[in-house]
């Protein structure tokens, strides 16, 4: 038998993983889309003209939709921390608390007393405070992802902490934890990765529409605003913010850097695989197509810099799964540029005013919506994988720190819980936005009585 | 500053029982005073915009519970494990019934998420219920501050005690029913029409049994744990807790009486919260209590982070505090007034 099979940490980790994975697409579509709900808004309140009205009330019933599902599988992660990784909580809650503390009284306040109210709560507001709802949400949501950020930051670069005297870390300095640099490089990296799943979803909507013939006015709106933005997401994704993350990966978890390139011997003019299997037995990358010195420039800025290789560390600071770590880094990559080539392709069709007939690229924007999520869901399992075999990098194993008190029994059952409600969940989820696109904006009723037919 | 932070967390899960205890309560009374689709979907626009703000102050709970006390957290999250997780499922089920129930005009549809909502209500209002008892009667905690429970053991106080024995499922009981008594008095002052009359004569037959039931939880109470009322007596909190609780009874009853709704559901929230801070006064300073060995319990100065967390949350958290209580205000008051079947239950609220 595995041995994987019998070790509790490991239970542990594919529940947290399973429950963190799927409840993380519910809200990198509501980080994104809630700065579509504010614009329209606004631009609705500045020229009074009712289509970004009805644009916000379509895309409401999808956010709430977004939103409930969000809600609901994120208070099972909190509360993870306690039943299932009491050794770690025991560790590092004295730290990692403060954030997790303030996340639920700073961000999830402000979220939750708009949310029915921006779904909801047109008519009983008004368009002025119904804007400032808007508002809120996104930014609640936005604060709610620094502060859950800084608290993974923690866990890969540990800075403003101190040892106490029982070998637990408590807090030394809040600012020095709040500002630590990896929490703002992964903040900017991961919400404009949330902005490119928002900034896809949007014009498929809208592309679907053109394709069928449907809510022309609606339809050119979201395929706008969303190609354009998904541009200027898609290509900060990358640069600066995806570089700056690799510099600091390579900076301070060298061994990781190596792993995520499959590099098992070091040197300068290190190469970027576009191509190549890792073989951890034998200690190189299969088949591999390499852009020489790529890697050492793009890390560490001069072609001729020195690139680590995994073995000059010893195999068990290595990340456990180098060949996940090494297919989702890439996948991750490879997806990020294809973004940036058909969102500047889509864009430069709008702007020669032939998107609305170039019917494959609509074919294309339609079903490019998925690869987001798999890119953003690529980029966690980067960096969670990366940290490895560390729970807080350089301190803190993952073997150290799952609940001793919780069986492997009782996790699994816990596990099979979750996937089985999860499951039923999606279904729901996917059934009744499903119903909302096809039902689609009410932009066929007369301005001003929009709001009646709302139901 | 412990005892300061052992109030505030305290406080923070009571406001969560005061304020989702109404929805549990307006779940499991949800058949009995509502009988046509109409009268349901008043229900749950009673419940309002709000019922997720109200679910914060659970998941705030367990941050500030992370940030002050984390041996605490640690300990008792891995002990109740699927307990634990039985909550978690029931509020995931409890949301979405509140989320996707009125989003299809449809009997058979509506009827269903009805179902998950009285369901989910109800078992939430026992598992509360069975924690809140866990807490007083302790947990087969070892030297080393672990402990894993079984469901139910022997049913029996002491020793090797499951989630479930007499004393739990007797709170248990006597949570469902004060929950549901106000629960009802929050939809007496919140709606109109017949779902109002049913949700008035409700109260007051749920309000008198919890007089009974109140007087058997307290004796039992003195039963499994002697030592509290000793404890109690030198308490000032408990004093403060017992005179909130005294004067908001007289206002429920005042309020039941002469028919004054928001009177009766001040004194409703008034009593939860006065009687559950008598009881985390006369807890202080035990946070968990082992029913192995009086010596293995978990006090607030053992599981408590350094000194720097809590002069740090000391600073943030009463700003966070005036925040939360200022947005939950204002759309309160966009929301005030009755809620009604021809107004209000086209849409979900």
């Amino acid at each position: 038998m595995n041995s994987n099979l019998v070790d509790p940490a490991f239970w542990s980790r594919l529940q947290f993983g399973f429950t963190l994975t799927y409840h993380y697409l519910f809200p990198q579509l509501t980080m994104g889309l809630a700065w579509f709900l504010v614009y329209w808004k606004w631009r609705a309140l500045r020229t009074g003209d009712e289509k970004y009205n009805q644009a916000v009330r379509f895309w409401a019933k999808i956010f709430g939709l977004n939103f409930a599902v969000g809600v609901v599988t994120g208070i099972p992660m909190e509360f993870q921390f306690g039943t299932n990784w009491a050794d770690f909580t025991r560790y590092a809650g004295g730290v990692i608390g403060q954030t997790l503390a303030m996340e639920g009284m700073f961000a999830f306040f402000l979220e939750s007393a708009f949310v029915g109210a921006l779904i909801w709560g047109e008519k009983r507001l008004g368009p002025r405070y119904h804007f400032l709802a808007a508002l809120g949400v996104a930014l609640g949501s936005w604060l709610s992802a620094y502060f859950i950020l800084v608290t993974n930051a923690f866990m890969q670069h540990p800075v403003g902490f101190q040892i106490e005297a029982n070998g637990s870390l408590g807090i030394a300095s809040l600012r020095t934890y709040l500002l630590n640099p990896w929490g703002w490089v992964q903040f900017f990296h991961n919400q404009m990765a949330a902005l490119v799943t928002g900034s896809f979803v949007v014009p498929a909507v809208g592309a679907f529409y053109t394709l069928r013939g449907r809510h022309p006015i609606q339809a050119r709106l979201y395929l706008r605003a969303g190609t354009l933005t998904a541009l200027v997401a898609s290509v900060l994704v990358a640069f600066p913010s995806g570089d700056q993350q690799a510099k600091m990966v390579g900076r301070h978890q060298p061994v990781t850097l190596a792993a995520m390139e499959g590099k098992f011997v070091g040197g300068p003019m290190a190469g970027v695989a576009v191509i190549g299997q890792p073989n951890i037995a034998e200690r190189r990358l299969e088949n591999s197509i390499e852009v020489p010195g790529a890697l050492s420039f793009l890390a560490y800025g001069t072609f001729q810099s020195y690139v680590h290789g995994l073995e000059e560390y010893p195999e068990d600071t290595w990340p456990d799964n180098i060949e996940l770590l090494y297919y989702s880094f890439h996948l991750m990559i490879t997806l990020g540029s294809i973004f940036i080539l058909l969102m500047a392709y889509a864009s430069f069709q709008i702007w020669r005013g032939r998107l609305a007939s170039s019917t494959w690229l609509l074919w294309v924007l339609m079903l490019a919506f998925p690869f987001p999520y798999i890119a953003n869901t690529l980029g966690w399992l980067t960096a969670e994988l990366g940290r490895q075999p560390w729970l807080v990098y350089g301190l803190f194993h993952t073997r150290d720190g799952y609940s001793k008190v919780v069986s492997n029994g009782d996790t699994i059952f816990t596990l099979i819980g979750f996937v089985g409600l999860y499951f039923v969940l999606g279904l729901l989820f996917l059934f009744l936005v499903g119903r909302e696109i096809a039902h689609g904006p009410d932009d066929e009723v007369v301005a001003g009585r929009g709001q009646e037919s709302f139901v | 500053m412990i005892a300061t932070w052992y109030g505030i967390v305290s406080f923070m899960l009571i406001v969560y029982v005061a304020l989702d205890g109404r929805n549990f309560g307006a779940g499991m009374l949800h058949w009995l005073v509502a009988r046509t689709p109409e009268e349901r979907r008043q229900v749950v626009a009673a419940i309002g915009p709000l019922w997720s703000w109200h679910e914060v102050w659970l998941v705030g709970f367990g941050g500030t519970l992370v940030a002050v006390f984390p041996r605490l957290m640690a300990s008792a999250f891995a002990g109740y494990y699927l307990a634990l997780f039985l909550i978690l499922w029931c509020l995931l089920l409890r949301g979405i019934s509140l989320e996707v129930g009125g989003h299809i005009n449809d009997r058979l549809w509506q009827g269903f998420w009805d179902f998950v909502f009285v369901f989910s209500s109800f078992l939430l209002a026992i598992l509360f219920g069975a924690a809140a008892g866990n807490l007083v009667r302790g947990v087969p905690l070892d030297a080393q501050g672990n402990f894993s429970m079984a469901f139910f053991t022997n049913f029996s106080v002491s020793g090797h005690v499951g989630l479930l024995d007499w004393y739990t499922v007797s709170v248990a009981l006597f949570a469902v029913v004060i929950l549901a008594a106000h629960g009802a008095s929050y939809l007496t002052l919140k709606t109109e029409g017949p779902v109002h009359e049913r949700s008035a004569m409700w109260a007051k037959y749920l309000w008198v049994a919890v007089v009974p039931l109140f007087l058997a939880i307290s004796v039992e109470s003195w039963v499994v744990r002697p030592d509290l009322p000793g404890r109690a007596i030198h308490d000032p909190v408990c004093w403060l807790g017992l005179l909130v609780a005294i004067v908001s009874a007289i206002l429920l009853i005042s309020g039941l009486l002469t028919h004054r709704e928001a009177r009766a559901f001040l004194g409703s929230n008034g009593l939860l919260v006065g009687l559950l801070a008598t009881g985390a006064g006369a807890l202080f300073p035990v946070m968990l209590y082992s029913t192995l060995a009086p010596e293995n319990s978990l006090t607030a100065y053992a599981v408590v982070a350094n000194p720097r967390a809590l002069y740090l949350a000391s600073i943030w958290w009463p700003v966070a505090f005036v925040l939360a209580t200022t947005y939950f205000v204002f759309i309160s008051l966009r929301y005030a007034g009755k809620v009604s079947v021809k107004r209000d239950t086209q849409a979900f609220y």
